[in-house]
C-alpha cells in the first residue's frame, strides 16, 4: 500500500490548497469583524454557478442570458461577480445585525439556505459539471514524477491557490488599505486611534474575502461538481479548519488547511474512506481541549 | 394549493417565536428565552402527531379518493414522480375516476430526510385524509414511516427504494401488523444483485472481462450487493480485486479512481443511489481511463446527465426501472415516455423521460386503481382485508413491466416479483449506457436492447 504514496502526498497537496482557499475568506471576516460568516460557503457556490453561467448554456436566469464565454474571460468575471455578492451581503444585511452574533449567525445562515433555495429555482437539483481548463490550452492531465494521471486543473488550482495568498500577503502587508484589515483584526480600539476608518475595512474585508471564496468555489465545482447543497461541507470544512488554525490567523488557517488536507487524504487512503473526515473532527476536539486558541492563536489581541 | 397553507402558518409561527427571542434583554436571557420557546415548539409539534380525531381512517365511503404521494421533491428524481403520479391521477380521471369517484392526489416532500417524511406521512394522513401513500425513495426514509402507516393501517405503495429490509424486517416479521405494505417496483436489490451477475455473463461474453472492482454507498439499500454479488462473481470464476464501501458524502473520489486503476480491473461495479459520482466521471474521462463504469448510478438516471457532465458520463451504464423509456419493457413502456414528454416539454428542467421512480410511481398508482376496482373498497380503516386481496391479485402491465406481487407466505410478502426469461434471467432490470453524443441506449437484457454495450474509448 506504500506504494502509493508519492500519490497520496501529491493529492494532499492539491486538496489541501483548496481547502486554503476556502478557509482563509471565512477567518479574515471573523478576524476583523467578529462575524461568523454562514453564508461563506454560500459564496463558494456563488463562484462555481456564476462560472456555470457564464461558461456553459444549461442554465439561465431571467435579463441574463446564458453564455458560453471562453474560460479565461469567465473565471475573472465570476470571482468579481462572488467578491460584489460578498460585499453586498455586509452592506445590505450584515453591517446592521454585526453587533448581536445571534442574529448574525441567524442572517447569515438564512442567507445561505435563501441561496440553495434560489440555485434550484433557476439552475434545478441536478448535479452539473464544468472543465475550467480548455483542452486546446493545457492537457487533461500531468506527470509529477512517479505520480501519473494528475488532474491539471488540481494543479491550476493549487498554483492559482498560491498566488492568491501571495498577492493577499503583500496587500496586508505592504500597502495601507490591507495593513488597516490587519490593524483592525489585531485590535479595533487602536486601528480606530490611529485614524482607521474601520466601517469601510469592514467592507473591504468582506469584498476581498468574497473574491478568495470566488475562486475557491470555481475551483472546487470544477474539481469536484456543482449542485445547490455544496456549500455545506466546505462550510464545516472551514470551521475545523479555522478553529484549529486560530480564529482570525490567516497563517494558521493556510497551515491548518495543510493539516487537515494531508490528514483527510492520508486517513482516507490508510484507514479507509469512510474514515477521512472522522479524524478531523477528533483533531478539531483535540485543539479545542489543548490549544482553544488554536495553533496560531489570534496575531495580536488586546 | 390550499394544502400548502399548514406548512405556512407552521413556519409564520416559528418566526414569530424567533423575533420574540430577539428582542429579549441579555444574551443570556435571550439564548435561554430562544431554547425555551423552540422546545416548547418542538413538543406542540411532537404532540400534534398524537391528537387523534384528524384522520377518520377512510372508513366514509365516499369520493374523491385522495392519493397521498411522499418523495423528494426537489430532487429531479422526485420531479419525476411527482410529474407521473400527476399525469397517472389525471389519466383515471379522463376515464371517469376509480369507482367512478373522483381522485385526487397530494404530493408531500421527504427532503430524503426520515424525520420530515414522518411529519409529513401524518399530515398526508392525519389532515389530507389520503387513502393511500405512494412512493419514498431512501430506504431509510421509508423505515422511518412504517411503523406509523402500519398503525393507521393506510395502504402504502413503495416505488423508489429498494432494500430488502424494508420487506424483511418489517412485514416478513409480523404479517398482520404490516399488511398494508407494498412494493410495486423497482425489484429489491436481493433480485437486482442476482440480475447483475447475468449482466456481469453478458460483459463478460461480450469483451471478456474478468476482473471487477465492486465500490458502493454505505447505506441499507446496497447490503445485498455487498453480500451477494462478491461471492456470486468468484463463484462464476471471476476475479474481485476490490471491494469498498464508500461514505455518502464522499467529495474526492481520486483515491478510489487509483484503487480501480492499480487492482486493474476491467471494470468498477459501482452501487450509488446517495452517491453522485458525476466528479469521479470527470476525472475517469479526463485521464481518459478506459475501465467500465456499471451497476447503479441514481444521478446518472437525469435525462440531461451526458449534458450536464460535458459528456464525462459517456460510457458509463445504469440499471434502472422503465430503462430511461428507451425501450419497450412492455406496450405501454414508449407511449407512457413518449406522452410524458410531451406534457412536460416545456417545463422546467429535467425534461426528456422520468427517472426509474417516476415509472414505479406511475404503475403503482394504476395498480391501486385496479385493486380499487377489483374489490370493490378503499376503505382500509373497516376493510384492509379487501383491499389487500385485491392487491394481491394483481397481474397489470405497467411501464416498467409486468407487474404482480409476493404473497403472504413467500420470503418477500407483498414485495414486486421479478419477471424471468425462458432461461429464468431477470428480466426487468434494464441496463441503460450513455453512449457518444449524449445518446441513451438500453444495452441489456437482449430482448430490450436498442445498442450493444460499448467499452470506454477516449
Amino acid at each position: 500500500m506504500l506504494s502509493g504514496l508519492p500519490t497520496v502526498l501529491v493529492n494532499a497537496a492539491l486538496i489541501s490548497a483548496l481547502y486554503a482557499l476556502i478557509a482563509i475568506g471565512f477567518t479574515m471576516i471573523f478576524g476583523v469583524g467578529g462575524v461568523l460568516n454562514l453564508a461563506h460557503g454560500a459564496l463558494l457556490m456563488a463562484g462555481a454557478y456564476a462560472y456555470l453561467l457564464l461558461a456553459r448554456d444549461t442554465i439561465s436566469v431571467p435579463v441574463f442570458e446564458s453564455m458560453t464565454l471562453h474560460p479565461l474571460i469567465a473565471f475573472p468575471i465570476a470571482v468579481v461577480t462572488v467578491a460584489v455578492l460578498s460585499y453586498l451581503l455586509y452592506v445590505v444585511i450584515v453591517q446592521f445585525v454585526e453587533d448581536n452574533p445571534i442574529v448574525t449567525f441567524l442572517a447569515t445562515i438564512v442567507v445561505a439556505l435563501a441561496a440553495t433555495e434560489v440555485v434550484i429555482h433557476y439552475a434545478g437539483a441536478s448535479t452539473q459539471t464544468y472543465t475550467l481548463i480548455p483542452s486546446d490550452l493545457l492537457p487533461s492531465t500531468v506527470g509529477f514524477g512517479p505520480v501519473d494521471g494528475i488532474l491539471t486543473v488540481d494543479v491550476v488550482g493549487f498554483v492559482v491557490s498560491w498566488i492568491a495568498i501571495g498577492l493577499l500577503w503583500l496587500y496586508v502587508t505592504k500597502t495601507d488599505s490591507g495593513r488597516a484589515i490587519r490593524a483592525t483584526s489585531m485590535t479595533e480600539r487602536g486601528a480606530r486611534l490611529t485614524g482607521v476608518n474601520v466601517h469601510a475595512v469592514r467592507a473591504r474585508t468582506w469584498l476581498v474575502a468574497g473574491a478568495l471564496a470566488g475562486i475557491g468555489g470555481v475551483f472546487l465545482g470544477a474539481s469536484s461538481s456543482a449542485t445547490p447543497g455544496m456549500w455545506l461541507q466546505p462550510l464545516s470544512l472551514a470551521f475545523i479548519i479555522v478553529v484549529i488554525g486560530g480564529i482570525g490567523s490567516i497563517k494558521g488557517s493556510i497551515v491548518a488547511a495543510y493539516l487537515i488536507g494531508f490528514l483527510q487524504t492520508g486517513v482516507g487512503e490508510y484507514l479507509g474512506q469512510n474514515f477521512r473526515g472522522i479524524l478531523s473532527l477528533v483533531l478539531l476536539i483535540a485543539v479545542l481541549f489543548m490549544l482553544p486558541q488554536g495553533l496560531f492563536g489570534r496575531e495580536y489581541h488586546e | 394549493m390550499a394544502r400548502n397553507n399548514d406548512q405556512t402558518t407552521g413556519e409564520r409561527h416559528t418566526d414569530e417565536q424567533n423575533a420574540d427571542g430577539n428582542t429579549t434583554g441579555s444574551g443570556y436571557v435571550r439564548r435561554r428565552h430562544f431554547l425555551q420557546t423552540a422546545g416548547a415548539a418542538a413538543v406542540t409539534s411532537t404532540l400534534a402527531g398524537c391528537i387523534p380525531g384528524g384522520g377518520d381512517g377512510g372508513d366514509n365511503l365516499e369520493g374523491p379518493i385522495r392519493i397521498g404521494h411522499l418523495a423528494p421533491l426537489q430532487n429531479p428524481l422526485g420531479i419525476g414522480s411527482r410529474r407521473t403520479a400527476t399525469m397517472a391521477v389525471d389519466q383515471l380521471s379522463e376515464n371517469g375516476g376509480i369507482m367512478d369517484e373522483e381522485v385526487e392526489v397530494v404530493h408531500a416532500d421527504t427532503g430524503g430526510n426520515p424525520g420530515t417524511a414522518q411529519t409529513e406521512a401524518e399530515r398526508l394522513v392525519a389532515e389530507e385524509e389520503v387513502d393511500v401513500i405512494v412512493g419514498t425513495f431512501v430506504s431509510e426514509v421509508t423505515q422511518a414511516i412504517m411503523d406509523y402507516v402500519a398503525q393507521e393501517g393506510v395502504p402504502l405503495i413503495v416505488t423508489g427504494s429498494s432494500a430488502p429490509s424494508t420487506v424483511t424486517d418489517f412485514i416478513g416479521q409480523d404479517y398482520e401488523r404490516y399488511k398494508n405494505f407494498f412494493r410495486t417496483g423497482p425489484i429489491n436489490s436481493t433480485f437486482q444483485a442476482e440480475a447483475m451477475v447475468d449482466y456481469v455473463n453478458h460483459l463478460n461474453e461480450l469483451h471478456g472481462w474478468s476482473s471487477f472492482a465492486v465500490v458502493a454507498d454505505d447505506a441499507a439499500w446496497v447490503e445485498p450487493h455487498l453480500n451477494v454479488l462478491p461471492g456470486a462473481l468468484e463463484e462464476e470464476g471471476y476475479d474481485l480485486v476490490m471491494e469498498q464501501s464508500l461514505n455518502i458524502n464522499i467529495d474526492d473520489f481520486s483515491p478510489v479512481i487509483n484503487d480501480v486503476v492499480e487492482s486493474d480491473a476491467d471494470a468498477m461495479i459501482r452501487f450509488f443511489a446517495h452517491i453522485n459520482a458525476a466528479p469521479l466521471l470527470v476525472e475517469r474521462a479526463q485521464r481518459e481511463l478506459t475501465f467500465g463504469i456499471e451497476g447503479i448510478h441514481v444521478t446518472g438516471m437525469h435525462p440531461a446527465f451526458a449534458q450536464l457532465t460535458e459528456g464525462a458520463a459517456t460510457y458509463e451504464t445504469t440499471s434502472q426501472s422503465g430503462g430511461g423509456g428507451t425501450t419497450g419493457i412492455t406496450e405501454n413502456t414508449v407511449p407512457f415516455v413518449e406522452s410524458y414528454r410531451e406534457r412536460y416539454a416545456d417545463s422546467d428542467p429535467p425534461v426528456g423521460h422520468p427517472m426509474y421512480m417516476g415509472f414505479n410511481t406511475y404503475d403503482a398508482i394504476n395498480v391501486y386503481a385496479e385493486a380499487v376496482e377489483r374489490g370493490g373498497t378503499w376503505d382500509y380503516g373497516n376493510d384492509l382485508d379487501g383491499i389487500v386481496d385485491a392487491m394481491l391479485a394483481t397481474d397489470h402491465t405497467g411501464v416498467a413491466g409486468q407487474i404482480q406481487l409476493y404473497g403472504p407466505d413467500a420470503e418477500y410478502p407483498h414485495d414486486a416479483v421479478e419477471t424471468r426469461d425462458d432461461e429464468g434471467t431477470i428480466s426487468n432490470f434494464p441496463i441503460t449506457q450513455w453512449q457518444p453524443q449524449g445518446a441513451l441506449e438500453c444495452v441489456y437484457p437482449e430482448q430490450h436492447a436498442t445498442a450493444e454495450h460499448m467499452v470506454p474509448r477516449w
